[in-house]
């Protein structure tokens, strides 16, 4: 009875540590490591082959990308069969990671349709996979809510299935098609397209999804909410702005019609004459582009704005805030005089400037739905829209965002009237290239230039711009803009997207840098500057002048145009990320090379975590390595199997040898053998460690009585209790492996490395636990191993007295330097713990060590 | 600059065109690209270009066809031939019909460039 109670024991410890037998000899289990590594190699110099050609510096096509991704692809499948097979399906989940990844790439190589079928979608279920279903804008969002738990509102999605259905449901296929052949779409036919497709009758399936999505909404948020209803194209928030561009409808009722209304509103906006220009200028075959539309409660907002997490004066410290009464629309519009906050990111989040605007106008939602522009009541227009601590919070959430997507962001944000913060929008920001401007440009060499306009105004995109100011009146002017002018306007609109390949700066009395329009100016790199209070009044229809807005965003406006003005024409040069089709296709490398499990030690390190191919095959990897280390802790099994041979050496370490392959000379048939006859080079450099002069003591360090105590009270660790051992560290070795695990008096090291001549492929594990003394000295003993170890390059992780090292992907040499430091410090710390009686031992004999000074 | 060399490129996939048209303009080339030879065989008839990258495979007339087309009507024309074909035998084929040049794909822009150099500086 009590022998089975502690079989049955020792098996749930065993299930609950993941360990188990293997039926497969550890030789089998090698051979399947090596083929892992083998595929996985394959695969990363393919990955590497693509990132070196998708770069820019090579002419593809998508044939290209197809062999190259098939080869990939089989690679890595290969690499799942073995890692599978190695790791007894233990990672099952992980096919299904690369079945997802496979098709989302598959369906991009092709060209093909959403992955999900349904018509609409809640964003808590929307997953990491879905962008092309749910567009580029929803994903964000949904991934913002759902992983970062950010207050971002409820909403449905009305997917890119939904649109297909509709456009194939009204035949609408051929009239898109048609736009999209022609090299200048004519405004008649976008205008016939955008009245059919607001006629459509919605299919039936989609119209159902919308009215139960409705209803769900009811019930969480009351019958008297509203939606905002947007766009969220293919790419849109992804790599392009497309600020402004498509139709946004705020407080849509909770009424089917009116959302389907509004619905077929923004989806008709792609085909609006405005749409097809912009997409014609980024080089997109206009009519190739669908849309998801994104239905979000709408914030009864008492303020909001926008947060650029890095401002365009590109001080990477700073965060700038815009803020106004009501709702947004009057800062994306550019329609209000906000008011402009900069947020120190280093320093506290201290606000280390603020401009508090006239905030005239504001935008408030209507009860029976709409919006409607009032004007701001007296006592507010001075008063700041948002108080300290709202700031602070603010921009505590956006630093959060740009942390979690790596880039600086556009985030837009609203306060309700309870003073609950929302997110409401967060895309990347598009960052300026430096310009080689000559700082000294406007003094120096200018001083007999006259000065029409200095420093007024914020800095949307640097440059130089000269020509004749075009004073824009009314927004039917804009046709006749002429080629190479300076647009001069009151307010700034995303309109101007129509003659951004010709304008040659802008300048405009109101607006802000996060509106619309800056954004496109920042696309377009038109030297812009906005909110300069009086432009149209200070320049003249018609005359000639040179504006300069150089890299501190200082902004001067000089009469005429003068030609000497170094970096004159100069905007940035266009750059192959320009290219529509180039970065689409390169799009393809995002669910391929980033590689987010980066520490195996940390908790992301999970099937879960796997986002990309790169992941995966970081993830086979490491688990394989691990697999191994864990099947070695079998080794005394294998001596009854294996030929087991006895390792003399002029030290009592005790050493058995299970070779798998090549770890000892060919010649060895004998029960032990010399230090010589060791082919296994990782374990020759342990050993050498080990054997370094002076560091292994044969004197017992004397134990103090507590110490004692606690070496007899202790109960030895569960994973070295095996009977069959004691007296015995066993090491399996190949020539290029060697799993060494050694047990010195109480406790007990690990070391598993894995050395060839393919960097990548090299690991180092290393595992140290227990010990004889109070915990106290051997949690010292831990840390001492850590602070040498930290010198060497290792991941850490410890825990109580156990410590577990990693280092991977480095050289031959350096592996063989680090497994010989090993082996010394195998033998320094053997009976260490004893002589850490402070804190300051610890550092005292790391220093000492890593000086090669071994004397205790 | 009204000396610059004007360059066609043709290949049915627009991001090598539009590739190839940013990499060469920045050179100073004027450069115009077609999805098509037959596109672009007509734009020939309405002005000169000193030079023809051009794809092997492309639906109805192809890079061989165009290149004997080429050859006949504006024999002053270099053409420098791109495939994702690579194999020796249409290699031999594009230099028997006189191309200056001939790349497998992916090309690296860098020496594209050099070989447009070389052809045009011969002229």
């Amino acid at each position: 009875m009590k022998e089975r109670l502690s079989g049955f024991l020792q098996s749930v410890l065993n299930t609950l540590r993941g360990r188990r037998s293997s039926p497969l000899p550890f030789e089998r289990l090698f051979e399947l490591f090596r083929q892992v590594l083998e595929g996985n190699n394959k695969a990363i110099e393919l990955i590497t082959d693509m990132g070196d050609t998708l770069g820019g510096d090579y002419l593809f096509d998508i044939t290209y990308i197809r062999r190259v991704y098939a080869e990939l692809s089989e690679a890595i499948r290969g690499s799942l069969v073995n890692f599978e097979a190695l790791t007894l399906q233990r990672y099952s989940g992980l096919s299904e990671a690369f079945r997802l990844i496979d098709g989302q790439i598959g369906r991009m190589i092709n060209d093909a349709g959403p992955s999900v079928a349904e018509p609409v979608i809640f964003y808590e279920d929307i997953t990491w996979d879905m962008t092309s279903a749910v567009g580029g804008k929803n994903a964000h969002l949904a991934e913002l809510k759902n992983n970062l738990k950010l207050s971002v509102p409820e909403a449905f999605v009305i997917t890119m299935r939904a649109f297909e259905e509709l456009i194939q449901q009204n035949d609408l296929a051929g009239r898109i098609e048609h736009i999209g052949k022609e090299d200048q779409c004519q405004d008649s036919e976008s205008g016939e397209l955008y009245e059919r497709i607001m006629n459509a009758e919605l299919p039936t399936d989609v119209d159902d999804a919308i009215g139960r999505a409705i209803e769900r909404i009811k019930k969480r948020c009351g019958e008297h909410c509203f939606l905002s209803v947007r766009s969220s194209a293919e790419e849109e928030d992804g790599d392009y702005s497309f600020a402004g561009q498509f139709e946004t409808v705020l407080n849509v009722p909770l009424e089917r019609t009116a959302v389907t209304n509004a619905y077929k509103k923004v989806v008709a906006s792609l085909f609006s004459p405005r749409s097809i220009a912009y997409q014609q200028q980024v080089g997109m075959a206009p009519g190739r582009l669908k849309m998801a539309v994104g239905c979000m409660v709408m914030v009864d907002s008492l303020s909001s704005g926008v947060v650029y997490t890095s401002p365009p004066s590109d001080d990477r410290n700073e965060l700038l805030v815009t803020a106004a009464w009501g709702l947004g629309t009057a800062i994306v519009d550019g329609s209000v005089n906000a008011d402009l906050f900069v947020i120190d990111k280093a320093e506290g989040l201290e606000i280390r400037e603020e401009k508090i605007g006239t905030k005239e106008s504001m935008f408030v939602a209507l009860e029976e739905g709409g919006i409607v522009q009032t004007k701001t009541p007296e006592g507010m227009r001075t008063q700041p829209s948002l108080m300290p601590s709202q700031l602070r919070e603010l921009a505590a959430l956006s630093m959060q965002i740009e942390l979690y997507y790596k880039k600086p962001q556009d985030v837009e944000w609203a306060v309700d009237k309870s003073r609950k913060m929302f997110i409401l929008q967060a895309r990347p920001l598009r960052m300026q290239n430096k310009i080689k401007v000559n700082p000294a440009f406007s003094d120096a060499m200018l001083h007999d230039k006259n000065i029409l306009m200095r420093d007024r105004g914020t800095a949307v995109q640097r440059g130089i711009g000269t020509g004749r100011v075009f004073v824009l009146r009314h927004m039917d002017e804009l046709s006749r803009f002429p080629k190479g002018a300076i647009l001069v306007s009151k307010y700034d609109s995303s309109n101007f997207i129509r003659i951004m390949p010709y304008v040659s700066a802008i300048l405009t009395d109101t607006g802000t840098p996060a509106s619309h329009m800056a954004s496109l100016c920042r696309e377009f790199r038109v030297p812009t500057a906005v909110n300069t209070k009086d432009a149209t009044a200070v320049l003249r229809h018609g005359q000639e002048v040179t504006v300069a807005i150089d890299d501190d965003g200082r902004i001067t406006v000089y009469d005429g145009i003068i030609h000497t003005m170094p970096g004159a024409g100069y905007q940035n040069p266009a750059q192959m990320e320009d290219i529509y089709e180039y970065r689409k296709k390169r799009y393809i490398l995002k669910h391929i090379v980033p590689l987010n499990l980066i520490d195996p030690l940390r908790d992301n390190f999970t099937v879960a975590g796997c986002k990309t191919l790169h992941d995966l095959l970081r993830f086979m990897h490491e688990k394989s390595v691990m697999e191994l280390v864990e099947k070695a802790q079998y080794g005394g099994k294998m001596v009854a199997r294996h030929a087991a041979v006895r390792l003399n050496l002029p030290i009592p370490a005790g050493i058995i040898l299970i070779d798998i392959g090549g770890g000892l000379a060919s010649s060895t048939a004998a029960h032990s053998i010399s230090f010589d006859q060791v082919a296994s080079e990782p374990l020759r450099e342990i050993i050498q460690g080990m054997l370094y002069p002076g560091i292994w003591r044969s004197d017992a360090v004397a134990l103090k009585a507590n110490d004692f105590m606690s070496s007899i009270m202790r109960m030895p660790d569960i994973m070295t209790d095996n009977s069959a051992l004691v007296g015995y560290n066993i090491a399996i070795v190949s020539r290029e492996y060697v799993n060494l695990g050694i047990r010195f008096g109480y406790h007990f090291s690990t070391i598993d490395c894995y050395c060839s001549d393919t960097d990548r492929n090299n690991h180092i594990y290393f595992r140290f636990a227990g010990g004889a003394t109070d915990i106290t000295k051997r949690s010292r003993r831990i840390q001492l191993i850590a602070e040498i170890l930290k010198a060497y390059g290792f991941s850490i992780n410890t825990k109580g007295d156990i410590i577990i090292c990693r280092i991977s992907n480095i050289g031959k040499g350096t592996i063989m330097d680090i497994l010989n430091q090993l082996g010394r410090l195998l033998s320094y710390t053997r009976q260490m713990d004893a002589m850490l009686h402070d804190d300051g031992a610890v550092r005292r004999y790391a220093d000492k060590f890593l000086a090669a000074d071994y004397a205790l | 600059m009204s000396n610059k060399h004007t360059i066609m490129i043709i290949d049915d996939e627009k991001i090598v065109g539009d590739m190839a048209k940013l990499s060469l303009e920045q050179e100073g080339y004027e450069v115009e690209t077609f999805l098509n030879a037959e596109s672009a065989l007509s734009r020939l008839k309405d002005r000169p270009f000193d030079l023809i990258v051009t794809d092997y495979k492309m639906k109805g007339i192809d890079g061989m066809e165009l290149l004997k087309i080429v050859r006949q009507s504006y024999p002053t024309i270099k053409v420098i031939m791109i495939t994702a074909f690579a194999n020796l035998d249409t290699a031999i084929e594009a230099l028997r019909g006189d191309v200056h040049d001939f790349f497998p794909k992916p090309v690296k822009i860098k020496e594209l460039k050099a070989s447009i150099r070389r052809a045009l500086n011969e002229q």
